[in-house]
């Protein structure tokens, strides 16, 4: 895929519940090799847009092409195989799996998972076990829990899901990356640990589709920024051109 | 047609958060000792009507103590949407077989019976019935009314909508819930002394057909809502009704039951409900 | 203890060890909450009756009407038995499985087991209504005397093979990606599907194992009893198998076992022998046992969630580790 392309592309996006425009409208694109940022005060329909992005609800209209194919009317495990991935802002950690459970679960390959596969045996499927085990712990390694592998992961500290669930992502090779509110709940300390993760992903060509609240965490990691307000998006650029516009200070960058 | 009531009851607490199997196992436990205890007032020479009463009473203080001191705690505890369904179901069949030797496995019938009908139209109706429909009516304009013109009413749909939200505004949440438990059991006392009175005869084992026509009328007009369960509850009750005129009374349930299914397979969200019983998203 | 009553004990175990492991792997390993889960016994059963009984127009068996009966020889009746769970939870799953809630799900399941009951005990011309059909013929009866000993011995026997086989089932599924995907689904299921993960395939392929192992258990049961009525299969035993998985350990499938031994066995024991001391009146001992099991599940949840034997951590051996993480296609396209 040329790289000009868009990873993803979102016309006239709209979600309605019991006569409320959650989202109203929503026409972006999100370019390959970039954290984009989506900011926007509580209620603007962020995270509902995130969720009719990965299919978590569907779109009431609308189109959304991903990779040159519309996934519009795609339910959301499907579009997870295509490599359209998205975290929770709640934790949503496999809670009596083990951490290295959480990530072999998410992967997509294993002869094993499915039912002929689990009653023909262990010898059937242990090739690609052994595989995905080697590579769930280098991503544990990468990501300092290797220590955890066999902690449940319910067990873990906020920041420490957080890192769980974006290894488990990773684990299904995604194109697109969303992450809902990465940082919330996760210890001071850390975000900044995090946020270094995110970006060598970035950096080794990794897109990512952000919700984040903090500002300079937006600021330090999102070029692009969307900033969305009542269903709307109301603005999209950098940062400092943002920061110019004084509607858009008005309607969040302020208050 | 003392289906309504009820029905309206299970949208009411349903809407109000509390686990929907919660309500519909205490419903089916409530009704058939509702009806032993109106049975035995009106027994000891007690008008029905003063019965009912006690059983609406009885049933408001009982689905309050049950919740209070079994639902609560164990929801403080953290214990899951699912938990909660084997809870309940639990406590239901704990209480109806410790009232089984007690009450003993027969039918009941009240001793006080208006046998004379009353034509309206091609509509032949008796007293008792047109008692019923009347006392339907009254309960849901009254349900009615608590919901959209009182504070308490406004404090309940927003505890429904939003329990953390309502909460951080000062809303006292744990008290409406404790009422809205008041006013389910009390309408499902009424309902089981209703029902007893509409059909001949009643027993414990009749609680269970009462579910499925229940869950079946909640489900059809949109989980969590209470203007749907109502119109759920009047579909329903007609069709069922009609059923067993024209086939046999022995499948009225099998009728509910195969709404209920089409209802499912058709439209799961129900007939009013945008979301309702579908899978929340996260 | 004579070899009757003992074969009835081990018979019985057998049967709700087999169904206890297949509501495990339904509710202790999926989370799905089978409420309807003794109607998948009962179909296992009626069809393992009418494949082996002859047609009701039979010189013994015309005080009975029901559908079929093919006199077909054993294993066929216990093969078919399975079948039947099996395909009774298609249309089941398709229906309930498909969109509705979780706790919607388990009440419509519930339902579904009341209605079924309701359904076979009033038509009659189907399985013979509420009487139920007797008769059976019990498996290799014309090559064997059932009254004798030894005919005791093969029931146990073959009870004993067909645990072994559910066993072997069981633990392969538990064992394998596809338990650590069931269990994934149970902890949070939308978590699961934004994994790529279908939750309501996966449903459907763990109702329909554990339709089938019921349907088997099932047909066991009716091969030893001979008859088989709908007041076997109301919607309480269905409860008391919850029980039994909750008390020993959901997800665990030794805890199946030992919940199978400590409640539905265990139970049916300790009240045949207060039925003998003639406690109380008539109605007081079965009411009393509800009661208990309720008292069981509640105290369980709440004191000991995870049951006597809780799920067992699945830890992994030390391996290679695959430092060089390019394999992640999305970081590697540029």
């Amino acid at each position: 895929m040329p790289l000009s392309e868009p990873m993803l592309t979102a016309r006239d996006v709209h979600r309605h519940f019991e006569g409320m425009h959650a989202v109203d409208g929503v026409s972006i694109e999100i370019e390959p090799g970039r954290i984009t940022g989506l900011i926007g005060p509580n209620g603007a329909g962020k995270s509902t847009f995130m969720a009719v992005l990965a299919g978590t609800l569907p779109a009431s209209s609308g189109t959304i092409v991903f990779r040159g194919e519309d996934i519009t009317r795609l339910p959301a495990h499907q579009r997870a195989r295509r490599g359209l991935v998205r975290t929770f802002q709640l934790p949503s950690e496999f809670a009596q799996l083990t951490v290295l459970e959480n990530l072999l679960v998410a992967a997509p390959d294993n002869r094993g998972e499915s039912l002929l596969g689990a009653l023909l045996g262990k010898r059937y499927w242990v090739a690609d076990e052994n595989r995905l085990v080697a590579q769930a712990r280098g991503l544990l390694k990468r990501f300092g829990l290797l220590a955890k592998e066999s902690d449940y992961a319910g067990m873990l500290s906020g920041g420490q899901k957080r890192l769980v669930e974006i290894m488990r992502a990773l684990m299904l090779r995604p194109r697109l990356l969303l992450l809902d509110e990465p940082m919330s709940g996760v210890h001071p300390s850390i975000v900044s640990e995090i946020a270094g993760y995110l970006e060598t992903l970035r950096d080794e060509g990794l897109t990512i589709l952000m919700v984040e609240h903090e500002l300079h965490m937006v600021d330090r990691l999102c070029d692009p920024v969307i900033v969305m307000a009542q269903g709307k998006v109301i603005g999209q650029g950098g940062m400092a051109m943002l920061r110019k516009q004084p509607e858009i200070v008005e309607a969040y960058l302020v208050g | 047609m003392s289906l309504l009531i009820a029905a309206f009851g299970f949208g009411l607490v349903s809407m109000s958060v509390i686990a929907l199997a919660a309500v519909g196992f205490t419903m089916q436990f409530g009704i058939t000792n509702m009806i032993n205890l109106a049975y035995y007032l009106n027994k000891a020479g007690i008008s029905i009507w003063i019965a009912m009463l006690g059983g609406a009473a009885f049933g408001a203080v009982f689905s309050f103590l049950i919740n209070r001191f079994v639902y609560a705690p164990f929801q403080r505890k953290g214990t899951a949407l699912l938990g909660m369904v084997i809870v309940s179901l639990a406590i239901s069949l704990m209480i109806s077989n410790a009232m089984l030797p007690i009450v003993g496995y027969f039918s009941v019938s009240y001793r006080e019976r208006f046998s004379h009908l009353l034509h309206v139209g091609a509509l032949a109706l008796t007293v008792n019935q047109i008692a019923i429909i009347v006392l339907a009516m009254g309960v849901m304009l009254a349900v009615h009314g608590l919901l959209r013109y009182t504070r308490l009413g406004k404090a309940m749909r927003a505890t429904a909508a939003n329990p953390t939200l309502a909460r951080n505004c000062g809303i006292p949440t744990q008290r409406v819930i404790d009422v809205v438990w008041l006013i389910t059991g009390g309408l499902c006392g009424l309902a089981g002394v209703v029902a007893a009175l509409d059909s001949d005869s009643f027993m414990i084992a009749s609680g269970a057909g009462f579910l499925i026509t229940a869950l079946a009328a909640a489900v059809l007009g949109g989980a969590g809502q209470p203007y749907g369960a109502m119109i759920g509850a009047v579909v329903i009750g007609l069709v069922t009704e009609l059923s067993a005129a024209v086939w046999a009374p022995d499948y009225k349930q099998v009728v509910a039951f195969g709404i209920l299914v089409l209802v499912m397979v058709l439209r799961p969200q129900g007939l009013l409900a945008k979301r309702g019983a579908l899978a929340a998203a996260g | 203890m004579n070899t009757y009553y003992a074969a009835n004990l081990l018979i019985f175990a057998g049967v709700d060890i087999i169904a206890c492991l297949a509501l495990n792997l339904q509710f202790g390993v999926s989370g799905v909450v089978n409420f309807s889960f003794i109607i998948f016994q009962a179909a296992g059963a009626y069809a393992a009756a009418i494949l082996s009984m002859p047609p009701d127009t039979a010189p013994d068996y015309s005080f009975q009407i029901y559908v079929g009966g093919y006199q077909l020889p054993f294993p066929i009746p216990w093969i078919g038995g399975a079948v039947a769970g099996a395909l009774l939870a298609l249309p089941v799953g398709v229906v309930v499985l498909r969109r509705l809630r979780a706790d919607y799900q388990a009440i419509a399941l519930l339902v579904t087991s009341i209605i079924a009951n309701t359904v076979i005990n009033n038509a009659r011309p189907l399985l013979n209504g509420a009487a139920g059909v007797a008769l059976v013929p019990q498996p290799l009866q014309d090559q064997f005397n059932t009254n004798a000993n030894s005919y005791q011995y093969l029931y146990i026997a073959l009870t004993a093979i067909c645990v072994a086989l559910v066993w072997f089932v069981a633990a392969r599924i538990v064992n394998s990606p596809y338990g650590r995907t069931l269990r994934a689904m149970r902890d949070n299921e939308i978590a699961a599907t934004a994994l790529g993960k279908n939750p309501t395939a996966l449903k459907m392929t763990i109702f329909t194992v554990g339709g089938a192992i019921a349907g088997l258990s099932g047909a066991i049961l009716v091969g030893f009893l001979t008859v088989w009525a709908p007041s076997t299969w109301l919607y309480p035993e269905t409860i008391i198998l919850f029980a039994a998985v909750i008390v020993g350990g959901r997800g665990n499938n030794l805890g199946a076992i030992l919940g199978a031994l400590l409640v539905p066995v265990g139970f049916e024991e300790v009240t045949r022998l207060l039925g003998r001391m003639n406690v109380g009146p008539p109605n007081l001992i079965p009411a009393l046992e509800w009661v208990c099991i309720g008292l069981f599940i509640l105290g369980f949840l709440w004191f000991r969630p995870k049951g006597v034997l809780p799920e067992p951590r699945h830890v992994f051996a030390g391996g290679p580790i695959e430092e060089d993480t390019r394999w992640i296609e999305g970081t590697r396209a540029s």
